[in-house]
């Protein structure tokens, strides 16, 4: 059966499988979502049908390569309607004018910086949708909350709009997820070797961009933040937001999500500061943070991301 | 004088890498000499266990790399690892350090530190697995200092090569904890790599990519084509054909065994780097 012309197929190709799983569980009693159970309850299996679709990316999910890939293309669309807000050219007005009064104040010399990085986003998405990926949610540039409010427009983040600091630290914390996002997810893709090292290059990709970042915040006050590109230490700290006046608490919290585990020195079992013939006269355990990035579940970006995406994405 | 009546008996695999020896075979073979291989040599010979050069401080020697097993890959990383360790430990020992401003001085002494501390966690990582310390031609080393520009060159090329080689090797690990661990050191390497690029670019090179995008440019990431918008890959052989040519080795680093899968086609940094 050819399931792209299917309702199904066109939600996520491989949901079929899971949804048999899924239908006996549900027979039997088991909790569903309760957008799932409404659209039961009104004898609706489209809505039925693409709740559950919902949850290709959600903890629950098999980690199939096609998990994986739909997860990245969701936080690849997401970084791409950021970095297009912050330019003003979002093919949605409201986006734009969010970003207006604060886009004045980006260095100049930032400009070619910040638009190369937009256009990898934008090769990305269409590089993982020609792999298969499919949008299980429909994104577009509509479906997200800069200011991380679920749609109020006056989350936490509200501060990127005004405060080029702010929208700065912003555009870090969401290039060093990315980098911990597809590093978690690497051993998923085992199985498929071609889309593993695709993913590996995508992921430094990232990891240049966030370098970059890092850079332009050092040069503009972030005296924490090293200008060899990497994260020094782990939670909040490791965000280097030094020169960001009275940020809100929820972005903090966020930041601390963000970044934590960054300080882990200990690498397969090792402790990694105590190791033989290290520099005399450094920082060890600043070093040894510096030298790993470390990954993030599937779970643990979702919990980082939800707040900026109006659909629930479990 | 014809040496065609003498004969050059090798009884040992170390002898094999000694430069003595190889000048000896060649100087035999130009001549009719014979060269006699006793039987004992090739036992050490295990298709499992890469044959580790001699420790560093005498010649040159040789490691032999298997790389259809994690072991042989993690120490294809480790060789890199070392020689980038090398290179910024003599950047920072040597006078040119001091040329460059402060921002370059923290950057070399930060990337000297990660890459010492890449080096020592493979190196206990791979424990009695591992290959011996690489031997370095000290008057090559020294050409890649002899002033700031020609270091932060160099430093490119290396983050740039150390990229591409754990993205190409990366498909090839078995293990998924081996996989995270390339994973959480070939993203510092692109830091690196950016944050050099960035630092040249501020200083007038573009080297073919659009001023202020070096960090991430066309050169390095694809501009066009089914792979745009990803980074460099090299399989192995390519990674180190190009460490080869460089001239900074004593060791020859070698694959004896090559990957067990499938390569994809090669998308490396400019070479030579601008």
């Amino acid at each position: 059966m050819d399931y792209t012309d299917t309702i199904l197929g066109q939600i996520e190709p491989d949901i079929t499988q899971r949804l048999v799983t899924r239908r006996e569980a549900i027979m039997k009693g088991a909790a569903v979502g309760s957008t799932i159970a409404a659209g039961l309850t009104m004898m609706s299996a489209p809505i039925a049908f693409a709740a559950l679709s919902k949850e290709a990316f959600a903890q629950s999910t098999p980690s199939s390569v096609q998990g994986v890939i739909n997860f990245a293309l969701m936080l690849e669309i997401f970084e791409n309607e950021f970095y297009k807000a912050v330019l003003g050219i979002s093919s949605v007005s409201a986006q734009n004018s969010a970003f207006a009064s604060v886009r004045a104040s980006v260095p100049a010399a930032a400009i070619p910086a910040i638009q190369q990085i937009q256009r990898h986003e934008t090769e990305h998405v269409a590089f993982l949708l020609a792999a298969g990926a499919v949008n299980t949610l429909n994104l577009n540039a509509s479906s997200f909350d800069f200011t991380g409010g679920r749609g109020a427009g006056n989350g936490p983040f509200a501060q990127a709009t005004t405060d080029v600091n702010f929208l700065l630290l912003t555009a870090q914390g969401a290039e060093d997820t990315g980098v911990r996002a597809y590093k978690g997810q690497a051993p998923n893709l085992q199985g498929s070797p071609a889309v593993l090292e695709a993913a590996l290059r995508i992921h430094s990709v990232e990891a240049r961009h966030a370098s970059k970042i890092r850079r332009l915040r050092r040069m503009t006050g972030a005296t924490t933040v090293k200008y060899s590109g990497t994260i020094t230490g782990g939670g909040t700290s490791a965000a280097g937001a030094g020169n960001v006046s009275n940020p809100a608490a929820g972005a903090v919290t966020a930041l601390g999500l963000i970044y934590a585990g960054e300080d882990n020195v200990t690498q397969g079992g090792l402790n990694v500061t105590t190791l033989p013939n290290l520099p005399s006269g450094i920082d060890v355990t600043a070093a040894a943070t510096e030298a790993f990035d470390e990954p993030l579940t599937m779970a643990q970006v979702v919990a980082i991301v939800q707040p900026f995406f109006i659909p629930s994405l479990t | 004088m014809s040496d065609s009546g003498k004969s050059f008996v090798v009884s040992s695999t170390e002898q094999l890498w000694k430069a003595s020896t190889r000048r000896n075979f060649l100087k035999l073979l130009g001549v009719g000499g014979t060269i006699v291989l006793a039987p004992g040599l090739f036992e050490a010979c295990d298709a499992y266990t890469p044959i580790t050069a001699p420790g560093s401080g005498g010649a040159g020697g040789a490691a032999s790399l298997d790389l259809s097993n994690d072991i042989g890959i993690l120490n294809y990383a480790y060789a890199l690892e070392q020689l980038e360790a090398a290179f910024y430990t003599a950047v920072v020992a040597s006078s040119v350090f001091g040329s460059l401003n402060a921002e370059q001085q923290e950057v070399m002494s930060d990337l000297r530190n990660h890459e010492v501390i890449h080096r020592e966690f493979l190196k206990a990582a791979l424990g009695s697995s591992a290959i011996g310390s690489l031997s370095f031609n000290q008057t090559a080393v020294a050409t890649t200092l002899t002033s700031g520009p020609v270091v932060l060159k160099n430093a490119e090329a290396f983050e740039d090569l150390g990229v591409s080689a754990y993205n190409g090797a990366g498909k090839y690990l078995k293990s998924a904890d081996y996989l995270t661990l390339a994973g959480k050191i070939v993203s510092v390497e692109a830091r690196h790599a950016a944050a050099i690029r960035d630092i040249r670019d501020a200083a007038g090179i573009t080297g073919g990519d659009a001023t202020g995008t070096r960090f991430a440019g066309d050169t390095v990431v694809a501009p066009s084509g089914a792979n745009a918008g990803l980074d460099v890959k090299l399989e192995p052989s390519a990674v180190l054909a190009r460490v080869g040519s460089t001239g900074l080795l004593n060791t020859m680093v070698s694959i004896g065994t090559g990957p067990s899968g499938t390569a994809t086609p090669d998308a490396g940094p400019p070479s030579p780097t601008p």
